[in-house]
């Protein structure tokens, strides 16, 4: 187990630059998710970190250990591959003892600790096969095994969990929250999926174009996003967002002529501001927002309705049920410590697209 | 209702049936017409040079073995199939070194101008042999290497090589780069990735690559023919000899048993090769 150190990192492919400076300090034994849409070079990070991409500027430590220009191998680290890649003329023992017969550990000691790994994932009665006779959530296993088995000083997660059904996906999700709680060693977990990094990570670094564009435990991230990109991506369902100019303070006039009239001004004074509201933000009220409802979803628990104001779509997430109809027209309000505003920015397609 | 509906899987069943059987009759008549003359040159080095040339073929004629026991006690022909055996498989074992190697330096290196390389090395296949085959000869007698093994050898490399390398540049280029990644992560070099990994699981494309190489090498005429004279002639330039024999004519049942004799070994590596590539490749190594 180890600290890790990103120190101003740089990636250029030829005269394309696809990192822009990254600094990144990870404490012993926290869980950090790389998160953003692809292309943002999260996984040319993570592959930095790991040493199979050259870093073009900058430096990254494992440890006190300077580990920039060292191979993978002298690095001490475990990954687990987006497509697990187990190698199949190998058994479930042999993949997972292969490191450390790199490294020319005592058989004895090798059973012990495959034995050890496979009884942690519940691996014991398929150490004999080959990957070929696994299921996809199996094979996912035997390359958690594979990496734990090392005891690592960092482990590398690239989107392992990207090729399993959703049933599968959340199960798994478990299973590595449950197996860093046992092991507490130093992670980095490179996911797109916004879920996933807030339910594992102790901080979560969204990525943007190359750049960290914020970085903090998941809640903070929730509650206090810092620009529409950051706000779009973590939620599920995504935040609502409204583009106007402030008209006397407190009154926000769309681009369509809608005047909305907010709960608070906005602390910075600005003229022009994209506000955000949260799905589950929204109260049902008597005066407030006129919006009319399309569609109204109910799941038992809580209620998804869509809706318009001025024509544009939005969605409110309420809880337990609603007697609210499709068609009808209704008014919301929102708490003023819940209301958010950026400076405005186009909303990133995250935003548009709906989460798995 | 009742009655559409247990007919038409049964009318099915007998269309698919009918298409069934014009794909396995399609598959006979594509079979024989290149079995024919296999079986025509079988036939005819059993036979004495009087039923070779009656009026219609005959199909049951006396059986003998004179021609085989004749030209395979013959000093020249069990030398000339002990110098394809050396040449074809020292061939074979050389360019699938050297193409495996750099059929994955090609699928896996980025190199400036790799790509360029690779298909420069790809178009000196369409060079015509003949072209190349009297500097060869040249370049031969000079160095005072004309009718030996080794000369042979390099020059089947010299097409055997870019095959080879081709066909593995393919076959790596479909195995998950990720395989070689985790195998440094666990403490390999590239090198040693390549060899514990890469190589073991790549074994039926080596192997089924290998035979392909050495039936090539087997069966080349014109290189054997300007490279060689007395000491490494080869099969197929004894073939050609025969053939062309223009005192006595073409000995017919000589040329079609030493023929057949030439065909079973490559008949053989064809199976192993079938066999080979019907086993899966990186089977298991990903989600699946």
């Amino acid at each position: 187990m180890s600290t890790l150190d990103i120190n101003n990192v740089r990636k250029a492919y030829g005269a394309v630059q696809v990192i822009h400076g990254i600094t990144l300090n990870i404490q012993d034994g926290e869980f950090v998710a790389l998160v953003g849409p692809s292309g943002c070079g999260k996984s040319t990070l993570l592959r930095m970190i790991a040493g199979l991409e050259e870093v073009t500027a900058g430096d990254i430590a494992i440890g006190d250990r300077d580990v920039t220009d060292l191979p993978p191998k002298a690095r001490d680290i475990a990954m687990v591959f987006q497509n697990y890649a187990l190698y199949p003329h190998m058994t479930v023992r042999d993949n997972m003892g292969f490191a450390l017969k790199q490294r020319r550990t005592p058989k004895a000691e090798i059973q012990e600790r495959v034995a050890d790994a496979a009884r942690i994932l519940g691996l014991e009665d398929l150490l004999g096969r080959k990957p070929r006779a696994l299921s996809g959530g199996q094979r996912q296993r035997v390359a958690m095994g594979r990496a734990i088995v090392r005891n690592p000083n960092v482990f590398l997660f690239d989107e392992p969990l990207s090729n399993l059904d959703a049933k599968l996906r959340v199960q798994m999700r478990s299973e590595i929250k449950e197996l860093h709680q046992r092991l507490r060693t130093t992670t980095v977990y490179v996911t797109h999926d916004q879920i996933e990094a807030m339910t594992l990570a102790d901080r979560v670094v969204v990525m943007n174009g190359g750049v960290i564009e914020q970085e903090g435990p998941p809640l903070e991230l929730y509650d206090h996003p810092k620009s529409v990109f950051v706000a779009a991506f973590i939620g599920s369902p995504p935040m609502n967002f409204f583009e106007g100019s402030i008209e006397n303070a407190t009154v926000l006039r769309l681009d369509d002529g809608t005047k909305l009239q907010l709960p608070k001004p906005d602390p910075k004074g600005r003229e022009r501001i994209t506000m955000g509201v949260r799905p589950e933000h929204f109260e049902l009220a008597d005066a407030g927002w006129p919006a009319t409802v399309s569609v109204v979803e109910a799941t038992g628990s809580e209620t998804q309705i869509t809706a318009r104001i001025a024509g544009k779509l939005i969605r409110v997430l309420v809880r337990g049920r609603t007697d609210v109809k499709a068609g009808e027209n209704i008014h919301l309000t929102v708490n003023p410590d819940l209301i958010h505003m950026f400076d405005p920015a186009p909303i990133p397609d995250v935003a548009l697209e709906e989460d798995h | 209702m009742t009655s559409i509906d247990t007919t038409a899987p049964k009318l099915r069943r007998r269309r698919r049936s009918y298409s069934h059987a014009a794909r396995v009759g399609g598959a006979i008549f594509i079979s024989l017409l290149f079995l024919f003359p296999v079986f025509w040159m079988v036939l005819t080095s059993f036979k004495s040079q009087v039923d070779i040339f009656t009026t219609p073929p005959k199909l049951f004629f006396d059986a003998t073995w004179a021609t085989y026991i004749e030209y395979f006690t013959r000093a020249d022909i069990p030398d000339r199939l002990l110098n394809t055996v050396i040449v074809a498989t020292g061939a074979g074992i050389l360019s699938i070194v050297v193409g495996t190697l750099s059929g994955y330096a090609l699928a896996r290196i980025r190199l400036r101008g790799a790509a360029t390389f690779g298909v420069l090395i790809l178009m000196s296949r369409g060079v015509p042999p003949i072209a190349l085959a009297v500097p060869m000869f040249l370049v031969a007698r000079n160095m005072g290497l004309t009718d030996k093994h080794i000369t042979l050898i390099f020059a089947y490399c010299t097409f055997l090589i870019p095959y080879v390398m081709w066909l593995m540049r393919s076959f790596f280029v479909s195995l998950p780069k990720e395989l070689e990644e985790s195998a440094m992560i666990d403490g390999c070099s590239r090198f040693g990735a390549f060899f514990k990994i890469i190589v073991p699981i790549s074994m039926p494309g080596i192997l089924s690559t290998l035979i392909f190489s050495i039936i090539l090498a087997w069966e080349e005429l014109l290189f054997a023919l300007v490279l060689t004279s007395r000491d490494a002639v080869t099969i197929p330039v004894a073939i050609a000899g025969i053939a062309g024999d223009t005192e006595t004519g073409a000995n017919w049942a000589a040329l079609t048993a030493v023929g057949t004799v030439t065909v079973i070994p490559v008949v053989i590596f064809a199976l192993l090769v079938q066999k080979w590539l019907i086993q899966g490749l990186a089977d298991g190594a990903t989600k699946g």
